[in-house]
């Protein structure tokens, strides 16, 4: 278990667990972001993320990228 | 019989584009998530019974943003006799989740599985008959840009709303999207669509390169938005457009306009002479008019070209990269990334940045947004500029990108002060944007974004700047009693109300006479009419200035009230007087208190010099004055140098403390899932 923000540009993995429990947990939910599901790295700036998630790209900041858990 | 139908889906699958197509009008389109923020209502194009409804993009109707909200109301309580749901093929499993919700509404629903065109070319497959069984509504396959299953999609949609509906609403949807469930129940039912969708997927779709997830999009993406390359090549792209829309192709777009307006000054001197018009009118035609709009017209070539390059970076989905690559930078002063589009926007006019703030979803990230975008000066301000430039400062070149370095300043610095008060307290909102595939930008579309941004502007100086100058020659040319012309100015209507209000600025150093607090005031008109009240009152008073008070009547002009257009936007974002009073009373505080000390500190520093000497402004020589004065090359090296430097240093101190976050955040995570084992 650790943060996504361990993965390097270019990296894949399947989401563990989403920590914080509120209603930005439901928005990534509603992304995508979900129990099993395989997240890949695009680019990375600083810990802040764009993830491939179901064909879709996302950005994150790192606030949030540290709330998914691989 | 009226039928309505919806069209919802996720955000930037193409559904205003649908719309469009469906109306024959011409909303908004954009490679960006959010564009659609307030529903719109259209009619069919052949038939005007049906109506149909443009919801802004979502991903779920449980409510997290603004636009989930309006899309859930709307649904429950308006209940349209058909949703047309639009999903974009590409991306088909994020999609079929809000599929699922909508579903549970009871309201029938058509499948639109758009982008079809881009399935074909990669090769993929979906098999619509199955989609359509396993999910119980009909699929129609669609491409809203190229024109494909539009019919199909209407009629399958008209026949279902002509059939009697008898689903009903789920009352699982109804605690769902009102919040009502616990958590475990609203996780147990978020993770059962997920699998249903997954399930449904695996059945329907074939995809040729199952394992290929590196498309051409992510390619571009690893180098645009690469960690070394990202900041560079972003300052490259907006300095080259600076260059070509300002400096080079923008500046030789100036002359052809000034000689057309001369050409329309000379004619309409000539018509209106050779049918014997009076002396008073013919002025207030010449100057009054076509003299002032002209001042203004002169900046419309430039900002179209800028606009131009905006909504090129904005339709090959550039601009929502930008935002994540600004976001790092912006959050130190408690803005989001999502912050500059508006204010990039900002630096041709305010209004269009003020509503691009639409798409910040945290309230007080965008209130903050509202409030900051005017401080950037934006086309309207130059010419302010630009004329006490050329009339105090014309051998100190450093002036105009000094301006822009003290707007830029201001917009941190008051982020900064901003964010420890109480209205904007707590931690920024997190940054969650769906970042659109890159796309060729079309040249239709472009064009057409390009003049929607510049109708607005050209609209301005048509209606209420024309207004306004006519009514300004009036008041300068009347006094209570009658005309009294130019020769009596001091008795006008105008000169009184200057004396009247004069005394409050005569601790900024320019209260002196009536004209300078007058043309403060009228630049709420538009801040074009600041020189054009100079324009026309100083050919008959003499204006004076000194060079510091001229620097605080620019800072003035730069941080005060904007203009009544810009106060409207400001106005309609808000959504309520008291905080676009408190958004004007802060500009307005901001602009008085910086006059003020420029007044004082400058009037100590330079006392007895020629710095603090008032002279008169010779306002002849205004006719040479060119916004090439402020925005010279130099201004936009001092900007990206002054950026480079920041974004440096913030690099810098964040290497340095990331080694320290590390440990922190392996440290939370591990007592995370201990405290979830616990339980």
């Amino acid at each position: 278990m650790m943060p996504l923000t361990f993965l390097k540009a270019g990296e894949q993995s399947t989401i563990k667990r989403i920590l914080d429990v509120n209603d930005t947990k439901k928005f990534l939910e509603s992304l995508g972001f979900v129990v099993g599901s395989t997240v890949t790295v695009v680019s990375k700036i600083g810990d802040n993320m764009i993830l491939n998630i179901k064909d879709s790209r996302i950005a994150l900041d790192k606030d949030m990228a540290r709330k998914i858990v691989i | 019989m009226k039928i309505k139908i919806a069209l919802a889906g996720n955000p930037n699958c193409g559904k205003t584009t649908m719309f469009n197509e469906m109306t024959g009008s011409s909303q908004y389109v954009g490679n960006w998530p959010g564009v659609t923020v307030e529903k719109k209502e259209g009619k069919l194009k052949n038939n005007k019974e049906i109506e149909i409804i443009d919801l802004p993009g979502i991903y779920s109707l449980s409510p997290y943003t603004l636009e989930e909200t309006i899309t859930r109301d709307y649904l429950v309580k308006e209940r349209p006799d058909v949703i047309i749901n639009i999903i974009d093929a590409t991306n088909i499993e994020r999609n079929l989740y809000l599929t699922t919700q909508l579903l549970e509404t009871g309201i029938p629903v058509i499948l639109a599985v758009n982008m079809i065109d881009v399935i074909n070319k990669r090769g993929d497959q979906i098999n619509l008959e199955v989609l359509s069984n396993e999910l119980g509504c009909t699929a129609v396959a669609t491409s809203a840009v190229k024109g494909i299953g539009l019919e199909e999609l209407i009629s399958k949609a008209l026949d279902t709303a002509k059939k009697e509906n008898t689903k009903k609403v789920s009352p699982m949807f109804m605690s769902e999207a009102y919040g009502r469930l616990s958590e475990e129940e609203e996780e147990q039912i978020i993770s059962n669509r997920y699998e249903l969708v997954q399930q449904i997927v695996e059945k329907a779709v074939v995809k040729k390169n199952f394992n290929k997830i590196d498309t051409t999009s992510d390619k571009i993406d690893k180098v645009l938005t690469n960690r070394w390359l990202a900041l560079p090549i972003f300052f490259v792209i907006l300095w080259a457009i600076y260059y070509v829309s300002i400096v080079s192709v923008g500046d030789a777009t100036i002359g052809w306009v000034e000689n057309l307006f001369a050409l329309l000054q000379e004619g309409a001197h000539s018509l209106f002479s050779g049918l014997g018009a009076s002396a008073w009118a013919m002025d207030l035609i010449e100057n009054g008019i076509i003299g002032s709009i002209g001042a203004i017209f002169i900046y419309v070539p430039q900002l179209m070209i800028l606009f131009f390059f905006l909504s090129l970076l904005e339709d090959s989905g550039y601009m929502a990269r930008v935002a994540f690559i600004m976001d790092r930078l912006f959050r130190k002063f408690g803005l989001s990334g999502k912050s500059f589009i508006p204010m990039l926007i900002g630096t041709g006019c305010s209004i269009p940045g003020i509503m691009a703030s639409r798409t910040i979803e945290n309230e007080r990230d965008r209130k903050m947004t509202i409030m900051l975008t005017p401080f950037i000066p934006c086309g309207a301000k130059l010419p302010v500029f630009a004329m006490f430039i050329s009339l105090l400062f014309a051998d100190h070149t450093w002036i105009g990108p000094t301006i822009y370095l003290i707007a830029i300043a201001a917009v941190i610095f008051s982020g900064i002060i901003l964010k420890k008060t109480k209205l904007f307290a707590g931690d920024p909102a997190p940054f969650v944007m769906e970042l659109p595939t890159y796309k060729l930008p079309r040249l239709k579309g472009v064009v057409i974004h390009m003049w929607d941004k510049a109708k607005s502007f050209i609209k301005k100086a048509g209606t209420i700047i024309f207004a306004a100058c006519a009514i300004l020659w009036l008041l300068q040319n009347f006094s209570f009693s009658g005309y009294v012309g130019p020769d009596a100015i001091d008795q006008s209507i105008l000169a009184q109300f200057g004396n009247a209000v004069k005394w409050i600025f005569i601790p900024l150093g320019f209260g002196d006479s009536w004209a300078a607090p007058v043309a403060a005031i009228t630049g709420l008109i538009a801040k074009e009419v600041v020189v054009a009240t100079f324009a026309s009152v100083g050919s008959t008073v003499p204006i004076v200035f000194s060079q510091v008070t001229g620097f605080g009547f620019m800072l003035f002009t730069l941080f005060a009230a904007p203009c009544f257009a810009a106060i409207g936007a400001m106005k309609r974002e808000f959504g309520n007087w008291k905080w676009t009073f408190f958004a004007i009373g802060y500009q307005t505080g901001l602009a008085y208190v910086m006059a003020l000390l420029v007044n004082l500190i400058g009037g100590l520093i330079f006392k007895g010099t020629d710095v603090v000497k008032k002279v008169s402004l010779d306002i002849g020589l205004m006719e040479q004055a060119s916004e090439g004065d402020v925005v010279s090359f130099n201004i936009v090296y001092a900007i990206f140098i002054a950026i480079i430097v920041i974004g440096l240093i913030i690099g810098i101190a964040s290497k340095i403390r990331s080694s320290k976050d590390y440990a922190s955040v392996s440290k939370a995570v591990a007592s995370e899932s201990v405290a979830s084992e616990e339980n």
